[in-house]
């Protein structure tokens, strides 16, 4: 019961972050967005026609009736129609979300365990030559753009080596889903250790100064026993706090360059077709939708907070 | 929104208080001569500042200016005349990439100046005023800018501007500030507390005075590191907008390059990507190496080496 009216009061407190975020979005793409009239008009329109079709449009109402009708598409998941291809925007993102999931999951998983883990080598062997190796490639890594590892991992691998397809998204079982997540995986990985090397190390080194670890030192226990139980469990709110809050931006801004630089049909791909069409009805559920599912993280997080520590009250 | 390039800096909130003591003229000579002292900071200082001569150059028109004209034949392979190549309509790659270097500039110290200003004043108030309306309301702000994604944002930006060529630096400094300006908030609640503003507040002067005078001048440590980072990711970010069609549109960057590259590296020529992308990351890694330097040599918890 406690719980519940902590998850209602917090759900309550994300409500001015999303009416925040659809004011906005709403503002910038819709009331000072491109005017769709003429583009459904046909040649020497009348004045009835062009009424009509700004009718059609919503144009004629006023400001907040408008932003009503958008809060309220939004609540009930129901965007209409897609400008440019005429499907319904639901069922556009009903097929390409899973394909963004399928496609990043791999890639998001291994960058951040792999991160936990480089961070642990480093912050274990901290001022080594061990560390600062880890720590050479991390500003390496960080120092390299998204679109040039993408570009040369696409050339590398598929055009050079030609061990891996490049463009498209034929999946249909296991095999082929490998085929073609690997190349994307391997880029989003190279791209994000560099940063979470260096986060969670700087995050593990702080944990393993405190008095805790020496003493368990002192006490003769083991590496893998210190970092597993002193370490990475006392440093999990901060970590946990990064993995989440990296969700919403992987899924839409990492899905936007991969899907776009591959040819995969998730919904990155249509985000960024959205994007150059000016399809607005798209843009408005996937700015919605991000907004909502970043409060909804904001909740979650606040959550497990207090599954890593008991301390932390629910109030 | 935290973007992909933002670092998160844990260490920075558990700063102790910077520049109480009266010595704090020497906090800087410290700072300068254990930046000297990293070797790895005055490598990044060099590279930075080469670049900036190379932007300064084009600047003044020294070089780089004829970087949309044809000058030989389509992909051409490196030679003296044309130390990089040709691109695919036989323009010089080496002045391509050497005017945008000024490009990056531009955007880097346009961006990195406007947010870290705009994240200073937002946070040096919400932290002042803390726990009031004033702060709830640049709180809720924060968390609104961070909860847009950042594509779609700039999209937004630039639909609304009418293609306005300042669309893509408009929407990074709306979006940057907030890192800042959270930094820059929990050291001033710290700050408040001490003794120079209780005196300040006793012998009656304004807020704002205390504010800006006062307390801001103490976060400047924050401030040039936050400005460093920013810089970087307002030049990584252009690549990724230029790419996108949102970016730079009647210049030339490295962004661009790397956009026309994309058609070249398929039909096997290779120089437009690679020179773009290694002056890219040159002047990165200079500056990441450069703000590494700075953070360490600023850090307060170090001052009483």
């Amino acid at each position: 019961m406690e719980f519940l009216q902590y998850t209602l009061r917090k759900l309550a407190g994300g409500v001015p972050l999303i009416l925040g975020v659809t004011l906005v979005s709403f503002v910038l793409m819709v009331y000072f967005g491109p005017d769709k009239t003429y583009e459904l008009l046909s040649k020497n329109p009348t004045a009835e026609e062009i009424a009509q079709v700004r009718a059609q449009l919503g144009y004629d109402q006023p400001f907040w009736v408008r932003y009503g009708t958008y809060l309220k598409e939004l609540a009930t998941l129901d965007f209409g129609y897609s400008d440019s291809t005429g499907e319904r925007v639901g069922a556009i993102l009903q097929r390409t979300i899973p394909v963004s999931l399928l496609l990043l999951a791999p890639g998001f998983v291994l960058g951040n365990l792999l991160g936990v883990v480089l961070g642990l080598v480093a912050a274990w062997h901290r001022g080594g030559w061990i560390d600062k190796a880890i720590m050479g490639f991390a500003v390496v890594g960080m120092s390299i753009s998204f679109l040039v590892v993408i570009i040369a991992f696409q050339v590398l691998f598929g055009v050079v080596l030609g061990w891996f397809p490049v463009r498209g998204w034929n999946v249909h079982d296991l095999g082929s889903y490998l085929h073609y997540v690997s190349v994307p995986t391997l880029a989003s990985v190279f791209v994000a250790l560099g940063y979470n090397t260096r986060f969670f190390r700087a995050v593990l080194v702080e944990e393993m100064q405190r008095d805790h670890v020496r003493t368990a030192r002192a006490f003769g226990a083991g590496a893998v026993e210190i970092l597993w139980k002193n370490v990475l469990m006392n440093a999990m709110i901060p970590i946990v706090t990064r993995v989440m809050f990296s969700i919403p931006l992987v899924v839409v801004s990492g899905s936007l360059l991969i899907e776009s630089y591959f040819g995969i049909p998730g919904v990155g791909k249509v985000t960024f077709d959205a994007i150059t069409s000016g399809d607005q009805p798209i843009l408005k559920a996937v700015v919605g939708l991000t907004a909502v599912m970043f409060v909804l993280i904001l909740i979650v997080n606040d959550i497990l907070y207090r599954a890593f520590d008991p301390r932390v009250a629910l109030k | 929104m935290s973007l992909p390039t933002a670092d998160l800096n844990p260490g920075a909130d558990a700063r102790l208080q910077p520049a109480s003591s009266p010595a704090s003229h020497s906090l800087w000579g410290r700072a300068a001569s254990r930046f000297a002292a990293d070797r790895a900071a005055m490598i990044g200082l060099a590279i930075v500042m080469a670049f900036f001569v190379v932007a300064l150059g084009v600047w003044l028109d020294w070089w780089g200016g004829n970087w949309a004209e044809i000058t030989g034949g389509q992909w051409q392979p490196p030679s003296a005349e044309h130390w990089f190549g040709t691109t695919i309509l036989g323009q010089d790659i080496f002045a391509r990439a050497i005017f945008s270097t000024r490009t990056a500039f531009e955007i880097g110290l346009v961006v990195a100046i406007a947010s870290t200003l705009l994240g200073a004043v937002f946070g040096a108030l919400s932290g002042y005023f803390a726990q009031t309306p004033v702060d709830a309301v640049i709180l809720w702000l924060k968390g609104v800018l961070d909860s847009i994604p950042f594509y779609l944002f700039v999209a937004a930006i630039a639909f609304a501007l009418d293609g306005n060529p300042w669309a893509m630096h408009i929407a990074m400094i709306a979006t940057f500030w907030t890192t800042t300006a959270r930094l820059v908030r929990g050291e001033v609640m710290k700050l408040k507390n001490l003794e120079f503003v209780e005196a300040a507040r006793a012998i009656g002067l304004h807020p704002l005075v205390i504010i800006f005078r006062h307390i801001v001048p103490n976060t400047f440590h924050i401030l040039m590191v936050q400005a460093t980072i920013v810089f970087v990711a307002a030049i990584k970010s252009e690549v990724i907008l230029s790419f996108l069609g949102l970016g730079v549109s009647d210049s030339v960057s490295w962004g661009l390059m790397i956009a026309e590259s994309t058609t070249e590296v398929i039909a096997g020529h290779y120089m437009n990507f690679i020179v773009a992308s290694s002056f890219l990351f040159t002047l990165v890694m200079g500056f990441n190496l450069f703000s590494d330097g700075l953070q360490d040599a600023l850090d307060p918890k170090r001052s009483g080496r």
